[in-house]
C-alpha cells in the first residue's frame, strides 16, 4: 500500500514498567529521508519509543526493524545511529574536535579522512574554529550544536533526537529548530525527533505522530493534524480549542443539526469524528472550533454566510498580531482569536460571533459504562 | 545556567566531595561573613592550642642535637637530620613506609572500584546497603580486627590450612610479620575510604554519557575505558590520596601484622620517642615522614591534573 521505503519499522510494539503499560501495541513507520516527530503529553511513550529504535529499551512484544533488518534484540552500539540527547551529554573531558572524533574513531576512519569530516560538519553547524574547546567552555546553543554535529560525523542510518531544544531558552529554540530543519533537509537523513512542544511539532515535520497514553492518536501532515484531527484527544491538544456540548437535533445528507443551549449549531458530516460515527437523534454531542475559525463583528449584517449567535465580551487580550476575545455564548466562555477589532468594543459589549459548519468538529460522547 | 549535572559537580575540587561542604559554602555566600567567622572560633582555638602549637614544638625539637630539651646548654643544629639522612636503616624504614602504602593504594583501588561501580549502578536501596556493609567495618576497633586477621594468617591460620590441605602450597605462606601483612591490613582498613571517594565521582557523571557513547559505536567495556573511567579520577585521586596518607601514617596495623619485620616510619617514631626517649630524633624523623607525605601527594595529584585528562578537574 505504501510505495515509498520505509526506514524503520515498528510492529505491534508493547512494553511495562512494573506493571504500568507505557506502549500498547505500537504500529509505526518511518519513510525515508522525512523528519517525523513523536508529539505527545509526558508519559504518552513517545521517548520509549525513541528508546527502542535506540536499542536502549527491548519491547516486551513486538518488533523493531531499520532499514529492513530486524533489529528487536541488537545493541545500541551496533545499529549505526545518530543521537542527539536532552542535555547534551558532550564528553566533558574532550575538545569539540575529540567528540566528534569519537563515533569516527570507533569506526576507524583513516586521520585524514577524519579531519575532513569533522570540518565539514563543523561548518554544517557554523561552529568552524571551535574544535578545541572544551564543552565547558561553550554556550548551551553552542554545546546543543556540537552535539548535533557529533550525531552527524558519522553519517548514521538514521538520526534520533531526544527533546533536544528543551533546555534552551526561547529564542534560542527557535533558531536551532529552523536549523535542525535546513541540516536535515541539505543532509537528507531520516530523522526521528521526539518533543512534547507542539509548536515545534508542528513547524519542523514532514509528518507528525501525536501520542497518548502508550498509543498513537494520528499520524500525518502538520496541517491535517491541525485541520483535520482524527481524534477528541488530537483536536484538544494541538492548537487551542472551544467546546460546546449539546444533543444531536437532525440529522440531513450534509449536516448535523445540534442543539446547544438555545442556539442550533450545524457541524458538516464530513466533520464527525472519533471512534463511533453513528449518530441519532439525541444522542449527547461534543462541538469543537479554534479560536481562529470563529468570526466576530458588531452586527448581524456584516457577513451573512456564517450563521450568527449573539454573545458577549468578557475579556480581551491583545497580542501584538491579533486580538484574544473571550465572549460568553450558550452560558459558556469562548475564545475568539481575530484581526478584525472594533474599537468601539469593551467589557459587556453585545457583539455577533459566527462560524462556518466546516469549521466545526463533532465527536459523540462516550456512553458510561 | 547549567542543566547539566556532572558539570556543576566536576567543578568540585579533587579534594573528597561529599554533599555538607558545599551547602556550607552557599550558605556563607548568602549571610554576612562574621558571624559564620565567629562560629570558626572555637574550632580555630582548639586547633592552634592542640595542633598548630604541638606540631611548631615538634619542629623546633627537632633542631635539637643535644639529649638535654630545656634551657641554655641546648644546642640547634641539623645533626638529627643528617643522621637520618645517612643511615641506611632510617632511610630503609621511609621506603618501605612509601612502598607498602602504595601498593595498599594500588589494591584499595582495584578492589574498591568495581564496588563503587556497582554502587553507581544500584537502586536507592541496594546502594544504602552496600554503603552500611562497606563502612561496618569502621564500627570495629582496629585492634580488634587486627587479631581478627592474626587468626586468619598465621602460619597454622584458617588460610594456610587451607591452601596447605588442597595442596596449592606445601609450607605455609609468610602472611603475616611481612610486607603482605601489612598491605593486606592496611588496604582492607582503608576501603571504604577509596569506595567513597570513588562512588561520589561517579554520581557525579551524567548517565547519558554513557548513552551517548553507545549509540556512538562504543561497546559497554570501550565506554567504560573512555568515558566512565576518565571521569572517575578525581574520585580515584582523592581516594588514593586519601589511603596514601593514612597509611603512611597508621601505626597499629604496621606493629600489630608486621611487627619487627616491617619497620614502617610510624614504629619508629614511636620506638625512639616512647622506647629509647629520644625526643629530638623522633621529632625529626616525625617531619620527615610527614614531608615525604606531603610531597608524594602533591606530585601525585600534579600529574594527573597536568595530564591530558586534566578537564576532568575543573
Amino acid at each position: 500500500m505504501n510505495t515509498m521505503v520505509s526506514d524503520v519499522e515498528i510492529k505491534g510494539a508493547t512494553k511495562q514498567f512494573g506493571g504500568n503499560i507505557v506502549l500498547d501495541g505500537i504500529d509505526l513507520e518511518v519513510r525515508q529521508g522525512e523528519l517525523l516527530t513523536l508529539l505527545g503529553p509526558s508519559g504518552c511513550g513517545k521517548s520509549t519509543t525513541l528508546n527502542l529504535i535506540a536499542g536502549f529499551l527491548e519491547a516486551d512484544q513486538g518488533d523493531v526493524f531499520i532499514k529492513g533488518k530486524k533489529v528487536t534484540k541488537v545493541p545500541p552500539y551496533k545499529r549505526d545511529l545518530g543521537m542527539v540527547f536532552q542535555t547534551y551529554s558532550l564528553f566533558p573531558h574532550m575538545t569539540v574536535y575529540e567528540n566528534l572524533n569519537f563515533g569516527l574513531k570507533l569506526r576507524k576512519i583513516p586521520k585524514a579522512e577524519q579531519k575532513k569530516k569533522i570540518d565539514r560538519v563543523l561548518a554544517l553547524v557554523k561552529l568552524s574554529g571551535l574544535e578545541h574547546r572544551y564543552p565547558r567552555e561553550l554556550s548551551g546553543g553552542q554545546r546543543q550544536r556540537v552535539a548535533i554535529a557529533r550525531a552527524l560525523v558519522v553519517e548514521p542510518e538514521l538520526l534520533l533526537l531526544d527533546e533536544p531544544l528543551s533546555n534552551l531558552d526561547a529564542k534560542l529554540r527557535h533558531e536551532l529548530r529552523l536549523e535542525i530543519k535546513r541540516l536535515q533537509k541539505e543532509i537528507g537523513v531520516t530523522t526521528i525527533f521526539v518533543t512534547h512542544d507542539q509548536e515545534e511539532a508542528l513547524s519542523l515535520s514532514d509528518r507528525v505522530v501525536v501520542m497518548n497514553a502508550g498509543k498513537i492518536e494520528q499520524i500525518s501532515t502538520p496541517t491535517s493534524i491541525y485541520k483535520h484531527p482524527n481524534t477528541e484527544f488530537v483536536f484538544q491538544f494541538i492548537g487551542k480549542s472551544n467546546s460546546f456540548e449539546g444533543v444531536v437535533a437532525d440529522i440531513g445528507q450534509q449536516k448535523v443539526s445540534v442543539q446547544a443551549g438555545e442556539e442550533m449549531i450545524a457541524v458538516d458530516v464530513a466533520n464527525i469524528i472519533g471512534e463511533d460515527k453513528n449518530l441519532a437523534i439525541g444522542d449527547e454531542v461534543k462541538l469543537y472550533i479554534r479560536p481562529e475559525n470563529i468570526h466576530i463583528s458588531s452586527t448581524k449584517e456584516t457577513s451573512t454566510s456564517l450563521e450568527l449567535h449573539p454573545a458577549k465580551i468578557t475579556q480581551m487580550n491583545y497580542l501584538g498580531t491579533s486580538w484574544e476575545i473571550d465572549v460568553s455564548i450558550i452560558g459558556k466562555s469562548v475564545q475568539v482569536l481575530t484581526n478584525a477589532y472594533d474599537s468601539s468594543w469593551q467589557y459587556g459589549s453585545e457583539v455577533f460571533v459566527g462560524w462556518s459548519p466546516s469549521d466545526l468538529m463533532l465527536i459523540k460522547k462516550q456512553v458510561q459504562r | 545556567m547549567e542543566p547539566v549535572r556532572s558539570h556543576a559537580d566536576q567543578e568540585t575540587s579533587p579534594k573528597i566531595t561529599t554533599e555538607p561542604p558545599k551547602k556550607q559554602k552557599k550558605m556563607k555566600k548568602r549571610r554576612s561573613w562574621v558571624p559564620g567567622l565567629l562560629l570558626l572560633v572555637p574550632i580555630l582555638l582548639f586547633l592552634f592550642g592542640f595542633f598548630v602549637v604541638p606540631m611548631l614544638y615538634i619542629l623546633y625539637l627537632s633542631f635539637i642535637s643535644t639529649e638535654n630539651l630545656s634551657g641554655a646548654d641546648a644546642v640547634y643544629s641539623l645533626q638529627n637530620y643528617i643522621t637520618l639522612f645517612t643511615d641506611s636503616y632510617y632511610l630503609n624504614s621511609l621506603w618501605i613506609t612509601v612502598k607498602i602504602s602504595i601498593y595498599s593504594v594500588i589494591v584499595a583501588l582495584l578492589l574498591g572500584y568495581p564496588i563503587a561501580l556497582t554502587m553507581a549502578k544500584s537502586s536507592a536501596r541496594v546502594r544504602a546497603i552496600i554503603t552500611l556493609l562497606i563502612a561496618s567495618p569502621l564500627l570495629v576497633s582496629i585492634v580488634v580486627r587486627n587479631f581478627g586477621w592474626y587468626l586468619l594468617l598465621l602460619p597454622n591460620g584458617t588460610i594456610n590450612s587451607f591452601l596447605l590441605n588442597i595442596g596449592i602450597i606445601n609450607k605455609p605462606l609468610n602472611l603475616l610479620f611481612s610486607e603482605l601483612g601489612v598491605v593486606i591490613g592496611l588496604s582492607n582498613a582503608y576501603l571504604p575510604f577509596m569506595v567513597l571517594a570513588i562512588v561520589t565521582s561517579l554520581y557525579n557523571i551524567d548517565p547519558s554519557l554513557e548513552k551517548a557513547s553507545a549509540i556512538l559505536g562504543a561497546s559497554p567495556m570501550r565506554s567504560f575505558f573512555s568515558i566512565t573511567l576518565p571521569l572517575s579520577l578525581p574520585g580515584i585521586i582523592s581516594g588514593s590520596v586519601l589511603v596514601f596518607s593514612l597509611s603512611m601514617s597508621a601505626y597499629v596495623t604496621p606493629a600489630l601484622m608486621g611487627g619487627a619485620n616491617v619497620p614502617v616510619m610510624p614504629v619508629v617514631v614511636y620506638d625512639q620517642i616512647n622506647n629509647l626517649l629520644h625526643w629530638t630524633f623522633g621529632s625529626a624523623l616525625s617531619y620527615v615522614l610527614l614531608a615525604t607525605t606531603l610531597l608524594s601527594v602533591f606530585i601525585f595529584t600534579r600529574v594527573f591534573e597536568k595530564s591530558k585528562f586534566k578537564e576532568v578537574f575543573r
